[in-house]
């Protein structure tokens, strides 16, 4: 296992590097250094803006996920999720973040909205550097779902749901998806 | 060359300061101060914020919400608040143990945003440790002013305890807005570089009632940029050494705030004449901003402790041969 500090040393000659800033953040988050990751996944972001985009990219989504962890600073997150996405619209990554973090807000509209945005950019394959809990399309769909109960569209929310239990999806999202659908209807047969 | 380059590649250290998200619910730790007692025990006291510092480098393209620097406090909280850890560090720099500075005795409801002991450097005078920083919280429009903490550790169980809090007034009439960064001198309990160039020597004492005189002023040094306080004044030879910041404050078109900081080491002698500075500034990791609250000799190598844009902190092990050359540097540089 690298130290932390092996990191920073090895970068020492070279700390504007978009790449090493970001493998000292990635290491900071599994140390739960938070604070510290921030600082070098912004790095990360601001030095590689011309030159490493999914490392830029993926660095945005990070800090929106840490200032997620460190509770009560909504407007950080929400802010850093909208800049991964205006740097990079054709992504569905940040839709899908931003579409989570609203149904967390119980704002369903932008839940919705943003839900549909990220499903026309779902054909992009390649893998971005770090996990940024984008799990596929399914996760659009299921931000979809729930707020469209929300909103008043129960028939659509249930045909999503439905759907969705079709597909090999996560037993975590198929047990939610599941108790959904018994709130929503408790005589349905699952 | 950044200064942890410079000293890895030859032979130095860094080594990070952590403790458990447990305890800081992941936000920043910040401007250790390092001190080296003379049973050879390495000793920080760091700074722990419910804050992330939010800096935007280079082109600037992905500000906060609120611009390119931000204290990203709670969002239903206001307060910027600090707590302060002890820390002791074996010879390879790991922490060995650490305890959250219990203040609880002496603590009052604040009453202004700034909240807590801040930049607080550690010093053992008279067999008593102090940590001395900069308190705000105590006044309703943030006057700032230099306290003197006395501490009591317990080695053995690893606890700390204040047991003495003392308001420092400025010298004089005493009517600054705010007080910060006076640097301790070790070896001359209770005396304070106030300000380096001109530099201005301060005495105080650790009983009531808090007082503060100035022993001398002296106005006749041209150095590059105005320096601040960073680390203790520490003794090496004949010399007395300091690590001190220079700080670029400004705004951007929208008048929102921004700032970089660099460092120097500055000389003294044994009359606390500067005699040296380094001539260029330079930073630890490249980061515009980091900030240097301690240091001390141990074995013949430096160590400098500093915080990273609010959110981390290292120790840094200057090895001797590189600590020589900066002091001759610093050494070089023409005051005329």
């Amino acid at each position: 296992m690298i130290l932390i500090e092996k990191l920073i040393e090895d970068a020492s000659h070279d700390m504007l590097n978009p790449v090493l800033n970001f493998d000292i953040a990635k290491k900071d988050e599994e140390l739960e250094q938070i604070a510290s990751a921030v600082s070098f996944y912004l790095r990360a972001a601001e030095y590689g803006h011309d030159t490493h985009p999914t490392i830029v990219y993926t660095s945005l989504l990070k800090v929106a996920r840490c200032f997620e962890d460190q509770a009560n600073r909504e407007q950080s997150v929400s802010n850093a999720l909208l800049q991964a996405i205006q740097y990079m619209p054709a992504r569905p990554e940040g839709y899908f973040l931003l579409s989570r973090f609203y149904e967390r807000s119980q704002k369903w509209q932008e839940c919705y909205t943003f839900a549909e945005m990220g499903m026309m950019y779902t054909t992009r394959l390649d893998q971005l550097p770090a996990d940024v809990e984008y799990l596929g399309e399914f996760v659009l769909f299921f931000e979809k779902g729930v707020s469209a109960w929300w909103l008043g569209r129960k028939e659509e929310s249930l045909k999503i749901f439905y759907d969705l239990l079709k597909q090999d999806i996560p037993d975590h999202y198929r047990s939610t998806i599941k108790y959904n659908i018994y709130k929503i209807d408790p005589n349905a047969i699952i | 060359m950044n200064l942890v380059q410079r000293a890895v590649s030859n032979g130095g250290k860094l080594a990070p300061l952590v403790i458990s998200k447990g305890l800081t619910r992941g936000t920043g730790l910040m401007n250790p101060s390092v001190f080296v007692n003379d049973r050879g025990n390495i000793l920080v006291n760091l700074r722990h914020v419910n804050y992330t510092l939010y800096h935007s480098e280079n082109t600037q393209k992905f500000p906060s919400r609120w611009g390119p620097l931000s204290y990203l406090h709670p969002e239903k909280d206001m307060n910027l608040r600090t707590t302060n850890y002890l820390m002791k560090l074996d010879n390879d720099l790991v922490v060995t143990n650490h305890a959250l500075i219990d203040t609880s005795k002496l603590d009052v409801d604040p009453l202004w945003e700034f909240v807590g002991l801040e930049d607080a450097r550690l010093v053992e005078w008279e067999n008593k440790y102090y940590i001395c920083g900069v308190r705000r919280d105590t006044t309703t429009n943030g006057t700032g002013r230099m306290e003197l903490s006395e501490i009591e550790i317990d080695m053995d169980s690893f606890t700390a305890k204040e047991i003495s809090r003392l308001r420092i007034p400025a010298p004089g009439d005493d009517n600054s807005y705010c007080e910060k960064n006076w640097y301790p001198i070790l070896d001359k309990p209770y005396h304070f570089i106030k300000w380096t160039a001109p530099t201005e020597l301060v005495r105080t004492y650790p009983d009531e009632p808090a007082r503060c005189e100035q022993v001398f002023h002296r106005e006749n040094l041209s150095i590059p940029a105005d320096q601040r306080g960073g680390s203790q004044l520490i003794k090496f030879g004949s010399l007395y050494l300091s690590v001190t910041h220079e700080v670029n404050l400004f705004r951007n078109y929208l008048n929102q705030k921004d700032a970089i900081y660099r460092h120097r080491l500055c000389v003294w002698d044994d009359d606390f004449n500067l005699v040296g500075i380094s001539p260029e500034p330079f930073s630890f990791l490249d980061a515009r901003i980091e900030f240097v609250a301690g240091a001390a000799i141990l074995e013949k190598d430096l160590l400098i402790s500093f915080g990273f844009q609010d959110n981390a902190a290292f120790i840094l092990k200057v090895p001797n041969v590189v600590l020589v050359e900066m002091i001759q540097e610093a050494l070089s540089y023409d005051f005329n």
